[in-house]
């Protein structure tokens, strides 16, 4: 059986990882390279870059970052956040990553996803989408969550897999950041509506939301940065209560 | 030991090469050419790209490469570099090495690609490096008609799949070991350690 997942996602910008609160104000929080075997080791599933540079000079440093980290890093790496088109994305793999995640780009042009998962296969394509309640749905927003577009998550969700995506990374902006737990009812409304994995993002504040998160809202994966990275709880306790809870999730 | 990788151009090798390079006297190279990629001690397919493209590049050195297996150069196919050795696929046009007799169909499952961990049932693949949970991503398997040279098994929903073939010094995996943390880094050195003597 196909277990659940725990993501780590690290936030670089100009090669060092950062934590944001709600899109706003920056943090130091280390080395991406060291960080990320740290949580292979503690038994993360997954490592997530998602890379948050302003200026094209702090983001010349992604490939070189993503290099260095797949050359020692054992389990499956993401990367998103610098990535706009197909050639991005050979270059990211290129350079060591499994999958690319597309945001923003993905939103200016529908097209990109398909190119993708024909140029290299729908599994190492992922749709991120950064989502805002909005009265009684969840308005899709791009470029950092700055920009509001005039689609619905939902049904922005059904397009990206309808293109081509072969997972989605689900933020909650109203969440991210804040500790209150994920967005359970955005999260198990797109989590129902796909067939492709959901990663929940966005809320993390303890072991029993990323619990939450996979029972109740459904999604395949649960992704967890700032509270690992501030030592709140650990990967390993993480996992501990996710099995305690009759989750099938991979134990060293 | 020359242990070398058959670049067909798609996607990331380094983590995989340096799985291969943990191991004790290894000398990873990487290779574009097939008929060049033979010169070499072991042979590795690796895991990502689409058949259709993989099969061209493999092309000019198809029949070469087959019966250098045949022949007895140890080969481990990983994912996509398993789905080649077998005949063809529905996932595009071109032909496999056929080295394993079967077709690549896809996942008869909901919910497809199959991402993730997931375990292997009857594991036989390596006798000193057994198998927990591991990591899959792909849409496609390989249905293989000789069932003896299945090794392992993994269920993703109703369907059952080879997670592992066997022939000789040849095996292939549908996963991938590179990315299966220490437990994946160490069958990698196993199946160097196996096929060495």
């Amino acid at each position: 059986m196909l277990t659940r997942r725990l993501i780590v996602c690290l936030d670089v910008k100009g090669g060092r990882v950062v934590k944001g609160v709600q899109f706003e104000g920056l943090r130091d929080v280390g080395d991406p390279v060291e960080l990320a075997m740290r949580y292979e080791e503690a038994g993360a599933d997954e490592v997530t870059f998602l890379d948050i540079s302003a200026s094209n000079e702090e983001r010349g440093t992604l490939w070189d970052l993503v290099h260095r980290t797949a050359e020692r890093l054992f389990i499956p790496l993401t990367v998103g956040g610098g990535v706009r088109t197909v050639d991005d994305v050979g270059r990211a793999l290129r350079a060591g990553a499994d999958k690319v995640s597309l945001n923003s780009a993905a939103v200016a042009r529908p097209e990109v996803l398909t190119e993708c998962a024909e140029r290299f296969g729908a599994q190492c394509v992922v749709a991120s989408i950064d989502a805002k309640r909005d009265g009684d749905r969840w308005r899709v927003y791009t470029h950092g969550g700055k920009k509001a577009t005039d689609l619905d998550a939902v049904t922005w969700a059904r397009e990206c897999v309808k293109r081509g995506a072969g997972e989605i990374l689900l933020t909650s902006i109203d969440r991210d950041g804040a500790r209150s737990g994920y967005d359970l009812e955005l999260t198990r409304t797109i989590a129902e509506q796909v067939d492709v994995p959901v990663i929940a993002s966005g809320g993390a504040g303890n072991a029993e939301h990323v619990r939450a998160a996979l029972q109740e809202g459904k999604a395949e994966a649960a992704l967890v940065a700032g509270i690992l990275h501030d030592g709140v709880t650990t990967v390993g306790a993480i996992k501990a209560l996710l099995q305690k809870s009759g989750l099938g999730i991979r134990s060293l | 030991m020359r242990v070398t990788l058959f670049d067909y151009g798609a996607g990331n090798l380094h983590s995989l090469a340096k799985a291969l390079a943990t191991a004790p006297g290894v000398e990873v190279r990487v290779q574009e050419d097939p008929s060049r990629a033979l010169d070499t001690d072991v042979l590795v397919l690796p895991g990502v790209g689409a058949f259709g493209a993989a099969a061209a590049r493999l092309e000019p050195g198809r029949d070469k490469m087959r019966q250098a297996l045949e022949d007895g150069l140890p080969c481990l196919g990983i994912c996509l570099g398993m789905q080649l050795m077998f005949d063809t696929s529905d996932e595009g046009g071109g032909w496999g090495l056929g080295f394993f007799r079967g077709q690549v169909t896809k996942l008869r499952s909901r919910r497809v690609p199959h991402i993730g961990w997931n375990s292997v049932e009857e594991d036989t693949a390596l006798k000193s490096a057994k198998l927990g949970s591991v990591y899959y991503a792909h849409s496609f398997v390989c249905r293989a008609e000789e069932p003896g040279v299945v090794v392992g098994w993994t269920t993703h929903e109703e369907d059952r799949f080879p997670a592992a073939v066997r022939r000789g010094k040849v095996l292939g995996v549908q996963f991938h070991p590179e990315k299966s943390s220490a437990a994946g880094v160490r069958f990698v050195q196993a199946f160097l350690e196996e096929v060495r003597t």
